[in-house]
């Protein structure tokens, strides 16, 4: 059975508007190919 | 191989999965494939443009707008994401309303959070009016239903989050409690088993109507007779008048044919008719040619009869019975040429003396007072010699004397004029009373 409380907390606030540039600025857009190319950077130094 | 092309190739991989699911309106998993595919690739563009579309769709406009300004960011140029971008904010106020009605969600979900539920779900069902897709309301509409009890209400919500996106995890898991609790779990299952239970028949499986049911008692001779009558009526309506119609066809068939052998029979009867009336025409016919001939024969036989009785008078001296009979006589009929030479002498015999014979047999009549024997005898000899004006004036006299006065006028007056200037002609017009 479901714990109506405990299921109601698991929703969070959808992304508003005027929030979108915060989101933007916080979004990490590092992806595989950023790491690979790191991982590649490191071991050759 | 190049990591970063093999990095490239697997993000591409992820983004076909996506869209795959999306076409099937799989909103979830696609999202969750296009996610993989920017974290192998964060330049695949097309992704990150149809992740935006999803939230979108999901009513997330928000989370939308960031992937669609990010992909611009990534690619100012040729970026399917400045068409999206355009769209929602090229019509005024449209955006800022949107902003509301997430700002709305918030507050509901706060209030629902917070124990006012009966708020929560007032502000909610503004939130779902005002934008239908929005899914992350209408899953805490559901839920905040499902806690009150109230399953309907709950399962049209999630019935409209997967009408959205058809596999949606918590949807899914919402709308099984749902159906749990209405008791449609039980349907669609015996529904399922039905629609996956089909056998083949065999011969012993008998099929009872969906209708049917057992009855006894008053209920059973109720039916029996609304039976009978819905027979008898059938009977009355249906069969009765189609009785009816092929006797009538019958008779009307029986009729025709017996006129039709009367007619033929009338018509063989009129045959008959005529055939015996030229019968009889020819019967008739044949009959008088017959006494016809039977009278011709008579008539030759008794001339030549009257003529040896005239030979014989001859012989005898007795001129008498040559003239009367000679009277009687047909000379016409006589043809055989030796006869008829005797049938001549005779008539020149008559014609020069016989006539005054027939004459003193008629004067000698009239003596004995016999006059119609006297008549017969004078109209004899003007039969022989018609010019004879003393036959004629003893005719008048004796028809005078009868008191047939035209008769004897006549007479008379042909004495007179015929003979003018005779002694009988004076006679004639003395006894005229001239």
């Amino acid at each position: 059975m479901i714990d109506f409380e405990e299921e109601l907390n698991h929703y969070k606030p959808s992304l508003e508007i005027d929030q979108v540039e915060d989101a933007i600025g916080k979004s990490d857009l590092t992806d595989m190919t950023d790491i690979m190319m790191d991982l590649i950077k490191e071991r050759k130094e | 191989m190049d990591y970063a092309k093999r990095c490239q190739r697997i993000a591409n991989g992820y983004y076909n999965q996506g869209l795959e699911k999306a076409k099937i309106r799989d909103l979830t998993g696609a999202a969750e494939c296009l996610k993989k595919s920017l974290h192998f690739n964060k330049y695949q563009t097309d992704a990150r443009n149809l992740l935006g579309l999803i939230y979108y769709e999901m009513g997330e406009t928000g989370e939308s707008l960031v992937q669609w300004v990010i992909s611009m960011n990534l690619q100012p140029e040729g970026n399917r994401a400045e068409v999206y971008l355009r769209e929602i904010q090229g019509k005024r106020g449209k955006l800022e309303a949107e902003n509301q009605n997430i700002r709305k969600y918030n507050q509901a979900l706060y209030q629902a959070q917070t124990g006012s539920d009966d708020l929560a779900i007032l502000l909610l069902g503004r939130v779902v009016d005002f934008n239908p897709h929005f899914v992350k309301a209408h899953l805490v509409l559901a839920l905040l239903h499902m806690g009150h009890g109230d399953y309907t209400k709950a399962g049209k919500s999630l019935q409209k989050v997967l009408q959205i996106d058809k596999n949606h995890p918590k949807a899914l898991w919402y709308m099984s409690i749902v159906k749990a609790n209405t008791g449609r779990a039980e349907v669609e299952k015996k529904k399922m088993d039905t629609a996956f239970s089909h056998r083949q028949m065999q011969d012993d499986d008998v099929i009872l109507p969906p209708t049917y049911k057992e009855t006894t008692g008053w209920l059973t001779i109720i039916n029996i007779a609304a039976g009978l009558l819905l027979g008898a009526a059938v009977i009355w309506f249906l069969v009765m008048p189609a009785l009816e119609r092929e006797l009538n066809h019958r008779h009307n068939q029986e009729l025709n044919r017996v006129l039709e052998q009367v007619n033929q029979k009338n018509m063989e009867l009129d045959s008959l008719r005529e055939q015996l009336a030229a019968a009889e025409t020819d019967r008739d016919s044949v009959m008088s040619d017959l006494q016809a001939m039977q009278a011709d024969e008579e008539g030759v036989v008794r001339q030549y009869q009257r003529l040896v009785v005239m030979l014989k008078a001859r012989e005898a001296g007795d001129m008498n019975t040559v003239a009367v009979t000679y009277t009687d006589l047909d000379g016409s009929l006589i043809t055989d040429p030796d006869m008829a030479a005797i049938v001549e002498e005779i008539r020149s015999y008559m014609e020069t003396e016989g006539y005054q014979v027939l004459a003193n047999l008629g004067n000698e009549a009239r003596d004995a007072g016999n006059q119609d024997s006297a008549l017969g005898y004078y109209q004899k000899s003007l039969a022989v010699k018609g010019d004879n004006p003393q036959v004629i004036y003893d005719m008048a006299l004796i028809y005078q004397a009868r008191d047939e006065k035209d008769t004897a006028n006549q007479l008379f007056g042909q004495v007179i004029m015929n003979y003018s200037g005779t002694e009988l002609a004076a006679l004639a017009k003395e006894a005229r009373g001239y």
